[in-house]
């Protein structure tokens, strides 16, 4: 658990330095793999609609990639917290087991935007997009709120049960 | 006082939680007087931008000169909007991988030197976006960027992130020989 939120933490931290060094390098790649793909992205050889379209695919990559810093930096540190939470508060072992393994795969909640950030330029952007809010964020992100509102009920019968 | 025990978190030392928390209040004094001054700000710098005009290539035509400001400026809220968003989010890493070096680190050197990078970097970095917006008016945007890049982006932010992943390298050694 606290290797996935460290690793999370120094990904996001990364992911922020590299975007903003290599900005021009990013957009050149994302631009050319959209330009690759015409069928998959919709592309009808009209330069006007085209480019709107590469932008727009180009754009949602840089969202993907900026979710990514700034849902690492934030969500990692809260879960780490949490965590400890669970470890200091929550008495029985396969209660604390179930949501220790809950917080840990809602750490991993900021990757899910890296798979974001290449799925929408090999699958297309709403194709992309919709796979892996499917597929990814909403489980990820389910096991973190899952795991926020138990601790929060864990914490709450605690606090109304003898001392 | 609290025990060398793997299953209780150490606290770092108070100089790291008293930089963090610093951080974290000096983002909310910016993000407040963003709010409360904004007018004030955007006016004082417009004014320095009028006042330069060869750094920020106005001409005196207002046609083309608005759309400068009105990049200079966005540009100029951008910077305290990042500072912001990364010292309140920088305050809240530094406590969480200091507390996890403090505890998790065995080696006394290594553990100093990743609290010393991740605290003296993760609370430089932030302020090179103050410095950014602050320079805007009187260097330019480029130039600005520029010199907040080379005076605390690149070092600060650099510190910053070897101690982040020297911190990685060491919980997964823990992890490996666990």
């Amino acid at each position: 658990m606290v290797f996935v939120a460290v690793f999370v933490i120094a990904l996001g931290a990364t992911t922020g330095a590299l975007m903003s060094l290599l900005r021009p390098q990013i957009e050149r790649y994302a631009q050319a793999r959209v330009i690759a793909r015409p069928a998959i992205h919709g592309l009808a050889g009209s330069a006007e609609y085209d480019a709107e379209v590469v932008a727009r695919t180009t754009f949602a990559t840089e969202a993907g990639l900026s979710f990514l810093h700034t849902h690492a930096e934030g969500l990692a540190p809260l879960v780490l917290l949490a965590a400890s939470l669970v470890a200091t508060f929550v008495g029985p072992a396969p209660a604390r087991a179930c949501l220790q393994a809950l917080f840990a795969l809602g750490c991993l909640f900021p990757l899910a935007y890296l798979v974001y950030a290449l799925a929408v330029l090999e699958l297309g952007r709403d194709a992309g997009i919709e796979l892996v809010e499917r597929a990814i964020l909403t489980p990820l992100g389910g096991a973190a709120i899952l795991g926020f509102a138990a601790l929060a009920i864990a914490l709450a019968l605690r606090r109304r049960g003898p001392a | 006082m609290t025990p060398a025990d793997d299953s209780t978190w150490r606290l770092p030392p108070i100089a790291v939680l008293l930089a963090a928390v610093l951080l974290v209040a000096c983002a909310e004094i910016g993000g407040a007087s963003m709010a409360r001054f904004k007018l004030e700000l955007a006016r004082w710098a417009r004014g320095a931008m009028l006042a330069r005009p060869a750094v920020h290539g106005l001409v005196g035509v207002r046609d083309v000169d608005e759309p400068i400001l009105d990049e200079a400026l966005v540009k100029f809220d951008a910077g305290l909007r990042l500072f912001h968003m990364h010292a309140e989010g920088m305050g809240a890493v530094i406590v969480t991988t200091t507390l996890v070096a403090t505890t998790l680190v065995r080696g006394a050197g290594a553990r100093r030197l990743i609290v010393a990078l991740i605290t003296v970097g993760g609370a430089g970095y932030p302020l090179g976006y103050l410095l950014w917006s602050a320079l805007i008016p009187r260097l330019g945007v480029e130039s600005a960027k520029n010199t907040a890049e080379w005076l605390v982006w690149a070092p600060f932010g650099g510190a910053a992130l070897v101690g982040l992943w020297m911190l990685t390298g060491a919980v997964a050694m823990r992890l490996v020989r666990r």
